[in-house]
């Protein structure tokens, strides 16, 4: 029979049946079923329907239930809370599924590590071995167009070839070259160094190069954060002092309402060098350190083979000037040529002293900051503007936020979504099994 | 049958075949408080009221689980969780719901939980679900082929018939309980109770349900 031709719904017969319907309803409803033997026996299929499901009994609560219910009230009265039933043996110890998976999932970290770890150290010495290609290159180009040798290509080459010349197979030798940590015993023998240099500049040139100790000016660039910036400044004076140091240049900021702060340019002997950095690490905490070698031997030993040649033009135009005599000109240009070379000379004389200086003397440039204490009152700045200061600030900030999150996500984005390629499918299957189970239970 | 109906809401035109009476039945015909003044009562700091309580609820609230959950050691963990987290909620219990409906959520809520986990742990742990096992005081036979049964259903339509036909409550509470509309619970209820009547082997009602049964899921 179709439904549309009775007037009353199965739903409200069945609603009937199960008291669901008010009243005025439920008479009109009653009276048609009393008149439609169709929708009579719909509900009565309905009703056995029930009495059918109502056989399907399960047992009372156990005892045990009472007890556990009876402890957790207990506690609940005592103002203790009630803690949750014991779980169930899938997340016990025993279940050699979840170590199995937890076992394999720190594995697999491990790994990761591992490889990670690897693979850094083959960039690295991927990258150290195209430095080395391009300094040998770099190196066999300058012996070529230079009448002096090349500095050592590194710290055991040149300790071997120092030794050698010198004979002092026993004393230490600086590192050639770059921004290792410098060798401090070594280097004060530079006037050695610079006799070496000019013995060698008047003497003809060799068939071999020959290696001579490296001439490095070293400098050193440190911030410290100190406690208290008076007894720190003193403390540094003390230190140039003893180490027979000087403060070439010394700038200090006491403004209100900010970090005080002293900057300085300091001079201290390259032998000394060491000693004076490990003191001044020690008057707070180092926030930045860094240390660079800059070699000059080339550039020195060019200074004194031109220096030198320049003397020897100078002899030579003098002992032209006393010996011969000619026209009034001539006299004239000779001496005009004779101070042009002595002007040289000076120049070159003071470029010698001044590269000689920064061998001997390392530069240390040294910022000490004191920690900021915020102090009450003294307030500089009227509150209007503070209020634009710090709405500008605020300003700053969340544009500074936005581009931060912005670089980070073009600087992430790449690897999650190469990683999601890879999870994708593994998910999606993961997720329709969860579903599907998900639906059985 | 082991559960009474705590709170009388069966109505007079209810034909559904009332459980067997139990020692609780005899409430009944004693004047007593309700649940939900017993429950502001509890909230008071009456511990009796909570006793009285676990009482009416212990055997109807297990039969709700024993019947979602195969196993009975898990149907009797979670109504021991149920009731600590009833214990756990009365301060904020507001008498105008019905106890019996907030009783319930709670039990659909935990039952719920415990569901998505059990899932979980069998798709990712590979953990099988336990097999059904025979409630004592229960004919195994009918048992398995009502469990085998309700278990061909739409999990929505089993879960309707189950809190109408065993919880007893009505078509209002089980709109309000699974967040539907009172018509979705009404041809909802029709549909299962028909399939139901089919998979139990007797023949189909010849009259059909004319309403669209609406999709609506909380």
């Amino acid at each position: 029979m179709i439904a549309a031709t009775h007037p009353v719904s199965p739903e409200e017969v069945m609603a009937l049946a199960d008291g669901e319907l008010s009243g005025a309803e439920a008479s009109s409803v009653a009276a048609y079923i009393a008149e439609c033997a169709e929708c009579a026996s719909l509900a009565a299929q309905l009703s056995a329907t029930s009495a059918t499901f109502a056989k399907w009994t399960v047992s009372e609560a156990p005892a045990r239930l009472e007890e556990a219910v009876r402890s957790a009230a207990d506690q609940n009265a005592h103002g203790r809370k009630p803690g949750r039933p014991a779980h169930n043996a899938s997340l016990s110890i025993r279940n050699w599924k979840l170590w199995a998976i937890g076992g394999s999932g720190a594995l697999a970290g491990v790994l990761i590590l591992v490889a990670f770890e690897v693979s850094m150290r083959y960039y690295d010495d991927h990258a150290v071995t195209h430095h080395q290609i391009a300094a040998s290159v770099q190196q066999d180009s300058g012996a070529e167009n230079s009448a002096l040798p090349a500095p050592p290509p590194a710290a055991a080459p040149a300790r071997e070839s120092f030794a050698d010349v010198v004979g002092q197979s026993d004393k230490k030798v600086a590192p050639a070259q770059g921004l290792a940590m410098p060798d401090l015993a070594a280097p004060s023998s530079r006037a050695q160094k610079s006799e070496a240099l000019e013995a060698r500049s008047t003497a003809p040139p060799p068939r071999i190069a020959e290696p001579i100790a490296p001439m490095i000016a070293h400098s050193v660039s440190l911030t410290v954060q100190v406690r208290d910036r008076t007894a720190s400044r003193t403390t540094l004076e003390a230190l140039l002092t003893r180490h027979r140091g000087y403060a070439a240049q010394l700038t200090v900021n006491t403004a209100e309402g900010s970090q005080r702060s002293l900057q300085g340019s300091l001079r201290v002997p390259d032998a000394d060098l060491a000693a004076a950095i490990a003191e001044m690490r020690a008057l707070g905490r180092v926030e930045t350190e860094t240390q660079s070698g800059e070699e000059v031997t080339q550039q020195h030993a060019d200074l004194v083979a031109r220096l030198q040649n320049s003397r020897e033009a100078e002899r030579r135009l003098r002992e032209l000037l006393s010996q011969h005599t000619g026209r009034i000109e001539d006299v004239l240009q000779v001496e005009e040529e004779i101070s042009r070379v002595r002007g040289e000379i000076e120049q070159m004389e003071a470029d010698q002293k001044v590269l000689e200086h920064r061998v001997d003397f390392a530069t240390i440039d040294l910022q000490l900051t004191e920690e900021y204490r915020e102090r009450l009152g003294g307030q500089s700045a009227s509150v209007p503007m503070q209020i634009r200061n710090a709405l500008v600030a605020g300003l700053r900030h969340g544009a500074s936020t936005l581009l931060g999150m912005l670089l980070f996500l073009e600087e992430a984005l790449p690897t999650a979504l190469i990683w999601l390629a890879i999870l994708a499918v593994p998910g999606l299957l993961l997720w329709r099994r969860y579903r599907r189970i998900r639906a059985k239970i | 049958m082991d559960e009474t109906v705590p709170a009388g809401r069966i109505t007079t035109g209810d034909t559904i075949p009332v459980n067997e009476a139990t020692p609780e039945a005899t409430w009944q015909s004693e004047p007593r408080e309700s649940d939900e003044e017993l429950m502001v009562a509890f909230a008071a700091g009456k511990t009796d009221a909570f006793t009285t309580l676990f009482t009416r609820y212990k055997n109807p609230l297990f039969g709700f689980f024993r019947r979602r959950v195969a196993d009975a050691a898990q149907a009797e963990e979670l109504t021991q969780e149920t009731f600590i987290a009833v214990l756990r909620s009365a301060p904020r219990y507001q008498p105008s719901a019905l106890f019996r409906t907030f009783l319930y959520a709670i039990a659909l809520r935990i039952l719920h939980a415990h569901r998505r986990k059990a899932a979980f742990r069998a798709t990712f742990l590979g953990e099988r679900p336990v097999d059904l096992e025979p409630a004592n005081h229960s004919d195994p036979v009918v048992e398995l082929i009502m469990r085998d049964a309700v278990g061909r259903l739409d999990r929505i339509d089993r879960e309707v018939l189950l809190l109408r036909e065993f919880e007893k409550l009505s078509y209002a509470e089980i709109a309000e309980l699974l967040k539907l509309p009172l018509n979705t619970v009404r041809s909802r209820l029709f549909r299962a109770r028909t399939a139901l009547h089919d998979l139990l082997g007797a023949p189909a009602p010849s009259r059909t349900s004319n309403a669209p049964a609406t999709e609506v899921r909380a």
